[in-house]
């Protein structure tokens, strides 16, 4: 018993539950669900009640995250706290997290809507695909505002682990059982290699804390950096994989096309956005004096992103596979962002990923609608003549395209105007050229779809039947058309928010100063005529 | 400037209708044409009162309003209009109606009728936006409706004229795009506030220092490769024949009739006043271009088997006076550049709907196809001949007057340029005169057996053709609102240096006068918009 | 209402015949035949009264005031370049509206009978009184671009009326060349025109901003430009070398057309334009030689080729080509009031002739192969008699209008010192007699050899037809008397009515310090006395020696005599020395040879190759990165390793 006196208690942190509220409103929803399903194991209600406690969770998580946003906007009028790190550094409550956190609740709420169609049309386990879809997105949130590589790393395998078991859902089809395999093993892969870089950096900083991490690297000079670096790297390649940024790609095209059409919307909108939230984190943050070493990487990342992305587009027929090329190329252009290196660039990455949720998601959207019954008719010809027998849906479907291919008057115009903004701000004009080109070249992809729409080939055999719109993708659809065209048509309050989290995020790396924070001092209630807005006389 | 904001209601009245017509159903086209009549004449009733608003003294855009539109991006919702924007204003408005009129029996009239709003609107945006983003904004939306309508209603190549017409303009506006925004930036790092106000920016970026020249000339460039697809200068021209001739009637008219129009504007409106110094180094490198557009776009035209193809070829001839004309930097040489702008879309216009009606007739544009049409239908022959010279520039019609400012103004900077331009007045008889002699001529045979234009297709063209006829020769109404605003434009160019003085080789009997007077007032932006 | 008002409403005389041009295409359907061309010759005859009218106006004034600017309204505006639109009135350009109007009234009166039934004929008037109102603004004109709108006015009615009947492929081929021809001409007038505003900054001929009498401060280059830019747009509105051979295809046109148009009046701006412009001519040191070299080298060369054609109307054609000759011949000399007399006159008989050959055809039921007719005296007694005088004035025969004008050009060439121009010109003149001859004997004279080609009997034409006839024909006799040859007597009405205009033009020299150009004057009446009658003799010898060669008609065998006589080069003649087929082998077959190069080598194969070469480049990429795609795990494990492997390098490199 001495011996036991002898041991001091262990210090336990005291969690700040608020801080981590959204994320287990989600978990606690997806037990929830798994409670019921196991309670009434056969009760035709159960698809119902699952789907309103899933949406029940989302809007909670949501709820949440609002108040998180009250509590911290020091611009506010309820501010008290202002950002701050809860539970031993290991989260960070930040404009940052909330704006990622806004996108993830989104896609998944859309993610959610769509699915409930989609399943009851090809008879899968409802309840289940709920719970995998609110625990993947648990991860996301988490990602978000995670402060801690460790975190981080926690959050990426909780998101990879549902994602790999739903995007092989679809248990009848082959395609869907390869796509899962695939993504799993390459994403733990990736995951290994995530990890490698997490020790290295560790051992270069003796710290896993962004926080940590920035200030000592504030204060030390490391004579030398190889072995920081070097992690960085290895964190760069484990984060790129995740938002399929080339050439770790590779997967995305097999795993898009395979997976469920409503977990590749989810995986499209939510994922790159989570990952992204992680990168712009750790590259911002913690590496912020590190820059110069890691920006020619994400340059390259982003040039072969752009030309991958594009060009391997312009050969597929599968809209599918098109669309999966083509958010490898919409990976590039917010690496444009992250490259740029500065609060523009951290600001118009996160516009374009709130923008990128909702296009992608509305053209995924209206491919399970067109994909049908067994989820197997989503080549070109698929497409043939769908003006004539769903002219609402090909007129969604072109709005999407358009907004892709970035025509102005849609979100997509907007978001890749903000991310040149960033390039250009930091004198990255040949990046910005071949931004515009390869969107040029990606439009042609685009437009082959529209044409197929609505000018089919003479004499080609168009198919013929609607296929009903089922309520929740047609909300689904309604909400992503209607936020495409608000960002498009009035994108002001969402730029100020996408910039008032980079600069919140800012002030909570202490040490690190934002490069310019002269951006920081916008205010937010917009709507007032800007002084730079009225032409100067003489 | 009116209360009451006109330019704004200009581009959001035909929007309206578009989306009027969205609800429309697909059974009641009659319903869905009624609208697009009621908004597109309504539209151009507004254009008339804006012509009759519009203050002819002032060289600074007028009429305008600004308002916050992306704040922390520095885009603004700016309008403006002045003599150079207000008859491309009135062009369009002018030849949408025509447009709907000419396509009265097309199929699946509803969404026809919208997308030709949609157009409406987003060139009129294009005409009057004072900021550049939202210039970029409009100049690239309105490929997205002449896409529909060429890939919707056109002719057996559309697919590929559609795709071509829309890639080729998207790249060639990339480069702009990312001018646009390298301005506003260089601008913000100069004065600390992102704009892109284009007054702002213009009399920023012409003021010596604020750029270096080479940057200034970069960015001229940058700009000039986007209008010159737009225009189109020799070589970038190739979407332009395919676009045309695959394109329907009404979407062909206003093509030619305002589309191409959008390039040289934007040489007038950003390019030149923005960049005056780059403008005046590179005029010899324009001239030339339009030299060659004049010549190529004639002889080439004339070899086509394909009569639409001829217009459109023809089309290229007629924008190279008008590049000519803005590179003299002389007023008369601006003056015909912008005349010009207005005459083409009026004659122009004229042939494609003639041309319009022999396809309707015999679905055919093959010159070979056609034979004799002028004795099998009189009125027709006679309206085709007229536009024909029309488009020769027979003097007493309006391309006369531009053609012959342009080739003065040419003549007074740069002489010999003007002379190798004129022989294009020989070569635009040949190939037009040799279109006519193999269509409109001969002994018709059965298939030629076609019947009479109707009052609905003279209500087309007529007008188009009474307008050349009267700015020919009473041009006074468009020169008169034109010239302060392109003294404005050769003000600014002026500060760069005086590239319009006669060569003084000889004695100059009366001194032509100085086209920069030494105390050249940089005209200033207008008055402080009220907010 | 003084004179001068009166004079400022000239504008109405070019505003009758525009006014029935618009009335007659709108209506003409509804008017008729043969009302339209009733129409059409009563506002032309309004026209002749009120230019006799402002004859007798400007007559009233002194000579010096002899200038009025009428009404008008700015046309165009903008920089420095001002063009008003107004109408000048001075002797030269009421002289030219007298005539054009009175001769156009003649040839409308004589077209209602030959285009009697002619499904479009309302419409041919139309265009005969939109040209009119063109001629008319284009000699009207108070600056050079007025002129330049009413050129190019008649240049298109020349095309509408030459390609009238355009079901005849040759019609409408021979409208569009015409016309082509004349844009080449017309560039020459362009450019004088930039040059003359570059160098005045106005257009204007006369007034504050006039141009004219400021000539004389050009340097002798700059004048002799734009005299000789002026020239070439001269050359092609009245059909000479090189741009000549529009004109003998433009008689595809109706033979009115070519009465009114292609003889009487539009050829013959050409000539106004150098007279106008006579004091760029002053002042330019060898301009005006260059121009009297081309027009009698056009007059020679006219001259032999008439001399083998066959078609009635052709062998008229070209006579006029080498009358047009004549008439440069003049004014490259400085002898403009010549120059404008010969105009007038050679309007009267040559018209007679053409309408004379139109009667013929229109009696031999549309044949127009002389080679057919023969010994029509006897049927048309009408057209024989008043076709005989126009040939005698031609001719120049004491005492017809051609003998006193063309004498009077050659004359005038002599006492210029330039005897070689006297030369060629007296031996045209001993040519033109000998065609002409020829082409009466042919028709009018000798066998009739129509009955072997089955044409059957000729018949005289109606009054509206010969009516005209009669006029011109009395003209043609009598029109000497505009300007006889005795200064001393005051008989040169001609000169001395034109000399407020032709002597500003010899003065204007002056104001650059060079000495005035002077009238030329005979050295002495006896000079003038032998000249006469050298050219008298040369035109009997021509007539006689053409009727003997033609006496009998066509050799038995059915030659032509001239032809058996010259052998080889008469084929050369009968083709005018091949001008045209070489320009169609040097010039037309390069173009389209070029052309077709340019637009399927370079613009469908280059240029449009290019571009959707770009397009398949990025295909075939887009192929290369598919075969990447294998679909196998472990190439993509692969993909990321090579990545990862990358980056490292990347470190590497960068820390060491």
């Amino acid at each position: 018993m001495t011996l036991l006196a002898q041991l001091a208690p262990i210090e336990s942190p005291s969690i700040d539950w608020f801080a981590i509220a959204p994320p287990l409103a989600l978990f606690t929803a997806a037990l929830f669900i798994v409670l019921v399903r196991s309670i009434y194991r056969h009760n035709p209600l159960i698809r119902p009640l699952a789907l309103l406690m899933a949406i029940t969770g989302v809007i909670c998580a949501g709820a949440f995250t609002f108040v998180q946003w009250l509590l911290i906007d020091a611009d506010g009028p309820f501010s008290s706290t202002g950002p701050y790190e809860a539970i031993e550094g290991m989260v960070a409550v930040d404009g940052f997290s909330v704006f990622v956190m806004t996108v993830v609740l989104i896609a998944t709420l859309l993610a959610i809507l769509l699915a409930s169609g989609y399943l009851g049309r090809e008879r899968l386990e409802a309840p289940e695909f709920y719970v995998l879809m609110l625990c993947s997105a648990t991860g996301m949130m988490l990602m978000a505002s995670a402060n801690d590589l460790i975190i981080v790393f926690l959050a990426l395998e909780i998101l990879s682990i549902a994602l790999y078991v739903l995007a092989a859902f679809d248990r009848r089809r082959a395609t869907s059982q390869e796509a899962g395999l695939k993504y799993f093993l390459l994403g733990s892969f990736s995951s290994a290699v995530f990890l490698y870089g997490v020790a290295l950096v560790y051992g270069a900083t003796g710290s896993t804390n962004l926080t940590k991490i920035s200030q000592y690297l504030a204060t030390t000079t490391i004579l030398d950096s190889g072995v920081l670096v070097l992690g960085i790297m290895l964190l760069l390649v484990g984060l790129g994989f995740k938002v399929g940024a080339a050439p770790f790609h590779m997967w995305t095209p097999d795993v898009y096309e395979g997976a469920p059409t409503p977990v590749t919307a989810f995986m499209a909108g939510a994922t790159k956005a989570a990952a992204f939230g992680a990168i712009l984190r750790v590259f911002f943050g913690a590496f912020d004096l590190y820059r110069t070493d890691w920006r020619p990487a994400v340059w390259a990342l982003a040039v072969l992103s752009l030309l991958v992305g594009s060009i391997a587009a312009l050969v597929q027929t599968d809209v599918k596979r098109m669309l999966a090329y083509s958010s490898i190329s919409h990976a590039g252009y917010i690496l444009i962002g992250v490259q740029a290196a500065n609060d523009a660039g951290a600001s118009a990455a996160l516009f374009y990923l709130f923008v990128y949720a909702l296009m992608v998601f509305g053209s995924f959207a209206v491919v399970t609608v067109v994909a049908r019954g067994g989820d197997e008719n989503h080549t070109l010809a698929d497409f043939r003549g769908l003006s004539v027998r769903q002219p609402m849906l090909a007129g969604l479907l072109t709005l999407f395209l358009l907004a892709q291919a970035g025509v102005p008057l849609t979100g997509g115009f907007v978001a890749k105007l903000s991310v040149f903004d960033a390039a250009l701000d930091a004198g990255q004009y040949p990046l910005a050229l071949l931004g515009m080109l390869t969107a040029a070249i990606a439009a042609f992809v685009y437009l082959r779809i529209i044409l197929a729409m609505f000018a089919p080939e003479d004499g080609a055999d168009i198919v013929r039947g609607k296929t009903r719109v089922d309520f929740g993708t047609g909300v689904a659809l309604t909400l992503a058309a209607a936020g495409v065209l608000f960002l498009g048509l009035v994108p002001g309050r969402v730029l100020d928010f996408a910039k008032e989290a980079t600069c919140r995020s800012d002030e909570i790396v202490a040490g690190v100063v934002a490069p310019d924070d002269n951006d920081c001092d916008v205010e937010p209630e917009s709507g007032s005529p800007a002084p730079e807005a009225s032409p100067d006389p003489g | 400037m009116t209360d009451f904001p006109t330019l704004t209601a200009l581009i959001v009245l035909p929007a309206l209708g578009a989306l009027a017509i969205l609800f429309v159903p697909r059974g009641r086209p009659e319903i869905a044409r009624a609208l697009g009549y009621a908004a597109s004449v309504a539209t151009l009733g507004m254009t008339g009162y804006l012509l009759h608003d519009f203050d002819t003294h002032i060289a600074a855009p007028q009429l305008g309003e600004t308002h916050v539109w992306m704040e922390s991006l520095g885009v603004s919702w700016t309008t403006g209009i002045d003599g150079i924007s207000l008859f491309m204003v009135a062009l369009t408005a002018l030849l949408i109606p025509i447009g709907m009129l000419a396509s009265a029996d097309i199929d699946n009239a509803k969404s026809f009728t919208m997308w030709l709003l949609v157009l409406e609107s987003a060139l009129i945006g294009v005409f009057v936006s004072l900021d550049l983003v939202m210039f970029f904004v409009f100049f690239e939306v309105v490929l997205v409706p002449m896409y529909f309508l060429i890939a919707g209603w056109g002719h057996d190549n559309r697919r590929y004229a559609a795709t071509k017409f829309f890639l080729f303009t998207m790249a060639g506006s990339a480069f702009l795009f990312v001018g646009i925004l390298t301005l506003g930036y260089l601008y913000e790092r100069a004065n600390g506030t992102l704009t892109f106000d284009v007054q702002t920016l213009t009399n920023w970026a012409e003021l010596d220092g604020s750029l270096s020249s080479s940057t200034a000339r970069l960015l001229f460039i940058a700009f000039a490769i986007a209008f010159a697809v737009k225009i189109p200068l020799v070589p970038l021209h190739t979407w332009l024949p395919d676009a045309h001739t695959d394109a329907p009637t009404a979407g062909s008219v206003v093509l030619a009739g305002v589309l191409l129009k959008m390039g040289a504007y934007g040489f007038l409106r950003f390019a030149i006043p923005m960049f005056p110094d780059a403008a005046v180094d590179l005029a010899p490198v324009f001239l030339v271009l339009a030299i060659v557009g004049i010549t190529y776009g004639a002889i080439v035209g004339a070899m086509q088997p394909n009569l639409k193809r001829i217009v459109a070829y023809s089309s290229v001839a007629h924008l190279g006076f008008v590049v000519l004309g803005t590179f003299a930097f002389t007023i008369e040489g601006l003056q015909g550049g912008v005349f010009t702008m207005v005459s083409h879309g009026l004659t122009t216009g004229a042939l494609f709907l003639l041309v319009g009606m022999l396809y309707e007739r015999r679905h055919t544009y093959e010159i070979s196809a056609y034979r004799g049409v002028w004795k099998v239908m009189p009125i027709f022959g006679g309206l085709f001949v007229a536009a024909a010279f029309a488009s020769i520039g027979l003097p007493g019609f309006s391309g006369f007057v531009g053609e012959f400012l342009a080739l003065i103004g040419t003549f007074i900077s740069s002489r010999w340029y003007a002379v190798a331009a004129t022989t294009g007045v020989i070569l635009a008889a040949v190939y037009l005169l040799w279109a006519v002699q193999r269509t409109m001529t001969g002994e018709p045979d059965e298939e030629n057996d076609l019947p009479e234009i109707n009052l609905r297709e003279l209500c087309t063209v007529v007008p188009l053709l009474g307008l050349s006829l009267f700015l020919g020769l009473y041009p006074a109404p468009v020169l008169d609102r034109v010239e302060p605003s392109v003294e404005a434009v050769l003000l600014r160019t002026c500060v760069a240096d005086d590239p319009a003085t006669p060569d003084d080789d000889e004695a100059v009997v009366v001194q032509i006068r100085d086209e920069c007077p030494e105390d050249a007032p940089i005209p200033v932006a207008a008055e402080e918009p009220e907010s | 209402m003084s004179t001068t008002d009166l004079l400022e409403l000239s504008w109405i005389i070019p505003a009758l015949p525009a006014a029935g041009a618009v009335i007659l295409l709108l209506f003409g359907k509804r008017i008729g035949e043969p009302k339209s061309g009733w129409l059409a010759t009563i506002v032309m005859t309004l026209a002749f009264l009120a230019s006799a009218a402002t004859l007798g106006a400007l007559y009233s004034l002194d000579e010096d005031k002899r200038q009025v600017v009428g009404d008008g309204f700015t046309w165009m505006e903008a920089g420095g370049l001002k063009v008003d639109f107004r109408f000048l009135v001075d002797p030269l350009s009421v002289t030219m509206i007298l005539f054009i109007t009175g001769v156009g009234a003649l040839i409308h009166l004589y077209a209602i009978g030959y285009m009697h039934g002619d499904p479009r004929f309302s419409r041919f008037f139309a265009y005969m009184n939109l040209f009119a109102a063109s001629m008319l603004v284009l000699v009207l004109g108070s600056n050079y671009l007025v002129t330049f709108m009413g050129w190019e006015g008649v240049g298109l009615c020349s095309y509408l009326l030459i390609s009238f009947w355009f079901e005849r492929n040759s019609a409408a081929v021979a409208g569009k060349k015409a016309f082509i021809t004349n844009r080449v001409g017309d560039v020459g007038f362009m450019i004088a025109m930039f040059l003359i505003f570059s160098k005045f900054g106005s257009l204007d001929y006369f007034g504050d901003r006039g141009v004219l009498h400021e000539a004389g401060l050009l340097p002798n280059v700059t004048a002799t430009a734009i005299a000789l830019l002026l020239f070439v747009g001269a050359i092609g509105k009245s059909a000479q070398l090189p741009l000549h051979f529009w004109l003998p295809d433009a008689m595809e046109g109706p033979t009115p057309v070519s009465a009114l148009i292609h003889a009487a009046t539009m050829v013959t701006a050409g000539v106004f334009l150098m007279v106008r412009s006579a004091a760029f001519l002053e002042v330019s040191a060898d301009a005006g030689m260059i121009v009297a070299w081309v027009g009698a080298a056009t007059a020679l060369f006219a001259a032999t080729v008439a001399v083998r054609q066959n078609d009635i109307k052709r062998v008229l054609a070209y006579s006029t080509i080498s009358q047009l000759g004549y008439m440069f011949l003049g004014v490259g000399i400085g002898a403009y009031e010549a120059a404008i007399f010969l105009m007038i006159a050679h309007a009267f008989f040559k018209a007679l002739l053409f309408l004379g050959s139109g009667s013929v055809i229109h009696g031999m039921h549309g044949e127009q192969n002389m080679r057919l007719m023969g010994g029509l005296k006897k049927w048309m007694p009408v057209t024989a008699g008043t076709f005989i005088v126009g040939w005698l004035a031609i001719a120049g025969v004491f005492p017809f209008a051609g003998f006193w004008s063309k004498d009077e050009i050659l004359a005038k060439a002599w006492f210029n010192d330039s005897y070689a121009l006297w030369a060629v010109g007296t031996f045209t003149a001993l040519l033109t007699a000998f065609y002409m001859t020829r082409q009466v004997w042919l028709v009018f004279y000798g066998p009739e050899r129509r009955r072997d080609a089955g044409i059957h009997e000729p018949h005289e034409s109606p009054p509206t037809m010969t009516a005209p006839l009669f006029a011109l024909a009395f003209l043609s006799i009598v029109g000497g008397i505009m300007n006889l040859p005795f200064g001393k007597q005051n008989l040169e009405v001609l000169t001395e009515w034109l000399a407020p205009v032709t002597e500003a033009a010899r003065r204007a020299p002056e104001l650059g310090g060079l000495e005035a150009g002077h009238a030329i004057h005979p050295t002495s009446f006896v000079a003038g006395l032998i000249l006469s009658l050298i050219a008298l003799t040369v035109a009997i010898v021509g007539i006689l020696v053409g009727r003997a060669v033609y006496k009998k008609g066509l050799t038995d065998e059915g030659n032509d005599p001239t032809e058996v006589r010259i052998g080889g080069f008469a084929k050369v003649l009968a083709n005018a020395y091949y001008i045209d087929a070489a320009l169609a082998w040097v010039v037309g077959r390069p173009a389209t040879i070029f052309a077709r190069f340019l637009s399927d080598g370079v613009d469908r194969r280059g240029i449009d190759g290019a571009v959707n070469g770009v397009g398949v480049l990025f295909q075939h990429a887009g192929g290369g990165l598919r075969r990447l795609q294998t679909g196998l795990v472990r190439n993509y494990a692969l993909g990321i390793v090579i990545g990862t492997v990358a980056l490292l390098a990347y470190v590497l490199v960068r820390t060491t």
